[in-house]
């Protein structure tokens, strides 16, 4: 037992060679297996391409810059492990956060307390504001996105729906959110209830939301578990006006649900197309990744690695006071591929929202 | 170097845990499946506790106080079926617990789990407080060390191996078998729940996915792979489990593979399990027969 | 009112895929006398390989797909029991528990391997359901509730009109003699792990097309067909039948009542509360309780 143990020291020695001093490190705590690793490889695609592009502009002063990558196997058990290394053994003084907002909540603690600066570019759970002064997010928060799906079914005229959510703390804290707008407004919520991740039969479900014989169902959950529903509600004869949230928008619903994601309509954080920055980012893109289609998330995680880098370049040095003052400064006014990028006092940016839609298996704005 | 610290500590709480879980199998014979539940107790209510204001020794107390009396609660019931029935009642023991977990969100935050789990008030939190866990940790686990050693040596100790042995023997010299069985439980629940108190405020966040079936069998082979009935060999077990577990980060993996290695490490765990109970039942380390036993 | 039959619909058909994994399960524990936990993996792999067969590069139609996927789930059973548990056979009953524990892990695991942890599915375009004065069933629905008759008929006559069958009840009776008796130890065992591993993918193929596949959809629905087989009497196959009716109407009328989060709890109930109060089951008269 003493060898084995000796021989992984030496195995361990050798493998964290010495530093190189040349570069400037960063770290990304990302889901590049397990059930988020579908998003996690295109996360991992429009960071490097952030990262050539600063690096063929000179890197932070003339150093390069690197990204040192940590799978959290899409949990949050994962996401803490990875985080613990990538402090304390890579000794990265900034990282961008894991995925999915239950993942970046568990780790958000770890980050505030040793003082690791902490981004995210998809957690949306309106919970992350009060992560802690060292924590930003170029992706707007929920607090946001549920109110504008308030606005969406009052502005269809639903005034009676059912709601159901994921159960994490995404599809709660928006279900929060939506239910004190639309309620306020003069909504009432017929039923709501959870539904969980991951399931292969939400027919109970189902058969719950048609007790309540509702016009309009508010469903806020991921792109499975929503293609699932929508497919056994179809299947069941179930016909109500889904409404449903960002996190669902995308040609994976139609793919998998098929004829019954027809008609869908929903709301997500817009940004224009038409602007230099998104042709440029586009065009870039095209041209590094000729056969791919920009990864849901992909502007977000452009414009992250993007702005840590001005960030780096503007800061006085890697003390973690100094490197957080530099975010702040750093996203003033930054307009990034996905809008305006300036933080507010919880590290929070602002966000516009638009409304998509399903029309002929395809997804589309919705007027 | 902190890393090390890290997997030592891993390693150390497992440890724990498998010592906890040894008693019930190695040594007395019982087929505990659901041990990761008093884990989970010993986990959930530490936490809960301490984030509610409690300090975090009395939480800790009052965690190993819950795990202790959820194992008798388990442990009379369950010990009407033995052999693999009781094995498969004490496992659905554990997911029954593992479900109110993750839908009582009211209690236990659901799926969320807890994040924030505050250290000790004599430890710094962080990195910073790594030496200072690690002493803490190996502390626990000589003590545990020490305390079942001395458990198994006793006449208790004995009685239970008899038991296991053959438990109509054991009847014949007129031991209470099912107030054995329960005390044997019960210590192992106390044990498992303070193995759970150790994860809880080093990890800092927990959730019921940290308790499943998955981590049943992983102690399981703590104890199958390093030897069961003896003292040792659960440590043993659980050095190499945690340390073969987190040395694959260091490994040199190509990006394209790297979802490869989560399932592989599986089949290895299960691979071993299979292979340890065909050709080395009795583990790294075989029971030694004492000739007074 | 019409909420509660849809629920029973629901359930029947639910319990009757159940039913043939519990039967298979019992098939097993009345012959050799142990819970087969890898038994999981043969209802997982069963929906895989049909999946694998239906998908470039070789694309057979579905319904010929599953043909090719039952063999080699077949193929699986029996090379579980060849490799592995037959020799262990004669060592204590725990050590096969604990065995096929890590079987189990380990096939998952390969499954994740090959198909990854994410949800698949058979790409059949959604089709509505058919109504019936105001309750649904959809076609697989009906495919899975036919299937399942079929299987359990012809079950019941190899059990008792074919001379294998004979030899496989006298087999679950009593071990010994019947090996005494000159019945074919080997033979039986192929044919109890090729009943198993059948009825577990054709049951895995018909859960994938009635929902999704996942790699833990064998080990969700195991135990299941555990609470299935208490509540016949472990070895009881016709108790395991009802038994697998009843968990699919119990779970799904649970739904009712509780959140559907719990829907699996009342499987894990029944169970606990079986095996303390009658673990001889509500059917059975066989023990298993050593």
């Amino acid at each position: 037992m003493k060898k084995s143990v000796g021989i992984m020291m030496c195995v361990f020695l050798l493998c964290t060679g010495p530093l190189s001093a040349a570069e400037v490190k960063v770290g990304s705590n990302t889901p590049l297996s397990g059930k988020l690793s579908v998003y996690g490889e295109g996360f991992q695609q429009a960071m490097l391409l952030a990262l050539e592009e600063v690096n063929a502009g000179g890197g932070i002063k003339g150093r390069p810059m690197q990204i040192v990558f940590e799978d959290n196997n899409s949990t949050a058990a994962g996401a803490v492990s990875a985080i613990q290394k990538l402090i304390t053994v890579d000794k990265l003084p900034l990282i961008f956060g894991p995925a999915a907002s239950s993942n970046f909540l568990a780790v958000c603690p770890i980050a505030q307390q040793n003082k690791t600066v902490l981004i995210a570019a998809e957690s949306a759970a309106a919970e992350i504001s009060k992560c802690g002064s060292f924590v930003f997010r170029v992706f707007p928060s929920d607090a946001l996105q549920g109110i504008g799906v308030a606005e969406l079914t009052q502005s269809l005229k639903y005034d009676q729906v059912v709601l159901t959510y994921i159960n994490n703390d995404w599809g709660v804290g928006l279900a929060e959110i939506f239910k004190k707008k639309f309620t306020a407004a003069g909504g009432k919520i017929l039923d709501e209830f959870a539904h969980d991740e991951g399931k292969t039969d939400y027919r109970s479900e189902v058969l719950r939301i048609r007790k309540s014989n509702p016009k309009a169902v508010v469903n806020l959950t991921y792109i499975k578990e929503g293609a699932t529903v929508l497919k056994q509600a179809y299947e069941n004869g179930l016909k109500v006006q889904w409404l449903m949230g960002s996190a669902s928008k995308s040609p994976k619903l139609v793919e998998l649900a098929g004829e019954a994601a027809e008609g869908v309509i929903g709301t997500y954080p817009t940004f224009s197309q038409e602007t230099p920055q998104y042709k440029a980012f586009k065009a870039a893109w095209d041209k590094k990744y000729p056969d791919k289609k920009i990864p849901v998330f992909g502007e977000y995680n452009y414009d992250m690695v993007k702005l840590t880098a001005k960030a780096l370049g503007m800061a006085k040095s890697m003390d973690p006071d100094d490197l957080r003052q530099a975010m702040i400064d750093a996203g003033k006014g930054y307009m990034g591929v996905t809008g305006d990028k300036t933080f507010d006092e919880n590290g929070d940016v602002g966000a516009v929202y638009g409304r998509w839609t399903v029309k002929q298996q395809e997804i589309q704005d919705f007027k | 170097m902190d890393y090390l610290l890290h997997v030592m500590i891993l390693a150390l709480i497992y440890s724990v845990f498998a010592m906890s879980l040894n008693l019930e199998l190695g040594y007395a014979g019982l087929y505990n499946f659901g041990h990761v539940a008093f884990f989970g107790i010993g986990a959930y209510v530490s936490a809960l506790l301490s984030q509610a204001g409690v300090p975090v020794s009395a939480a800790m107390l009052c965690a190993l106080a819950a795990a202790g009396i959820a194992g008798a609660v388990l442990a009379v019931p369950a010990l009407r079926v033995s052999g693999d029935y009781f094995g498969i009642a004490t496992l659905v023991f554990a997911e029954m617990f593992r479900l109110i977990c993750l839908n009582e969100r009211w209690l236990t935050k659901g799926p969320m789990g807890l994040p924030g789990i505050p250290r000790p008030a004599w430890i710094a939190p962080g990195v910073d407080g790594m030496p200072a866990y690690l002493l803490f940790t190996f502390l626990a686990a000589v003590g545990t060390f020490v305390f079942i050693r001395r458990l198994t040596g006793s006449p208790f100790g004995r009685a239970l191996r008899v038991i296991r042995e053959d438990e109509h023997m054991a009847q014949a010299f007129g031991k209470n078998i099912l107030l054995f069985k329960v005390k044997a439980i019960v210590a192992g629940s106390v044990l498992a729940g303070w193995a759970g108190t150790l994860w809880a405020h080093y990890i800092s966040y927990i959730s019921p996915a940290d308790f499943t079936l998955t981590e049943t069998m992983l102690v399981l082979l703590c104890v199958v792979l390093g030897g069961r009935g003896t003292n040792w060999g659960p440590v043993v077990g659980a050095i190499a489990v945690v340390f073969f577990g987190e040395a694959v980060r260091f490994l040199p993996i190509p990006q394209a593979l790297t979802r490869y290695v989560a399932p592989l490490q599986g089949i290895i765990y299960g691979g071993i399990l299979v292979v340890i109970m065909m050709k080395m039942p009795n583990g790294l380390i075989p029971e030694y027969r004492r000739k007074n036993t | 009112m019409s909420y509660y039959l849809q629920l029973l619909l629901n359930g029947v058909i639910a319990g009757a895929v159940y039913a043939l994994f519990a039967v298979g399960l019992t098939l097993v524990y009345g012959v050799f006398r142990f819970i087969n936990f890898a038994h999981a993996e043969l209802i997982s792999w069963g929906a895989y390989l049909a999946l694998m067969f239906s998908s470039p590069p070789v694309s057979l139609p579905l319904y010929l797909a599953v043909i090719p996927a039952i063999v080699l789930t077949a193929v699986i059973g029996l090379s579980q029991d060849w490799f592995i548990y037959r020799p262990l056979r004669r060592g204590s009953p725990i050590t096969l528990l604990i065995a096929s524990i890590g079987l189990s892990y380990m096939l998952r695991n390969v499954l994740r391997l090959i198909w990854g942890s994410d949800l698949m599915t058979f790409s059949l375009p959604p089709a509505r359901a058919f109504e019936f004065s105001g309750y649904y069933v959809t076609g697989i629905q009906l495919l899975m509730l036919a299937s399942a008759l079929l299987f359990l008929m012809i079950l019941y006559l190899l059990l008792t009109k074919s001379l294998i069958g004979k030899s496989l009840r006298a087999t679950a009776d009593n071990l010994e003699l019947a090996a005494i008796m000159g019945v074919s130890m080997p033979k039986v065992s192929a044919v109890v792990w090729t009943l198993a591993s059948v009825f577990a993918a054709a049951g895995g193929i018909l859960l994938a097309l009635d929902t999704n596949l996942e790699p833990m959809m064998g080990g969700a629905n195991l135990i299941k067909a555990f609470a299935a087989v208490l509540l016949g009497g472990a070895g009881n196959v016709w108790g395991a039948l009802l038994g697998g009716l009843f968990i699919g109407i119990a779970e799904n009328l649970s739904v009712a009542f509780f959140s559907p989060g719990y829907k699996d709890f009342v499987s894990f109930a029944v169970i606990f509360l079986l095996l303390l109060f009658r673990p001889r089951g509500i059917f059975g008269l066989l023990t298993g309780v050593r």
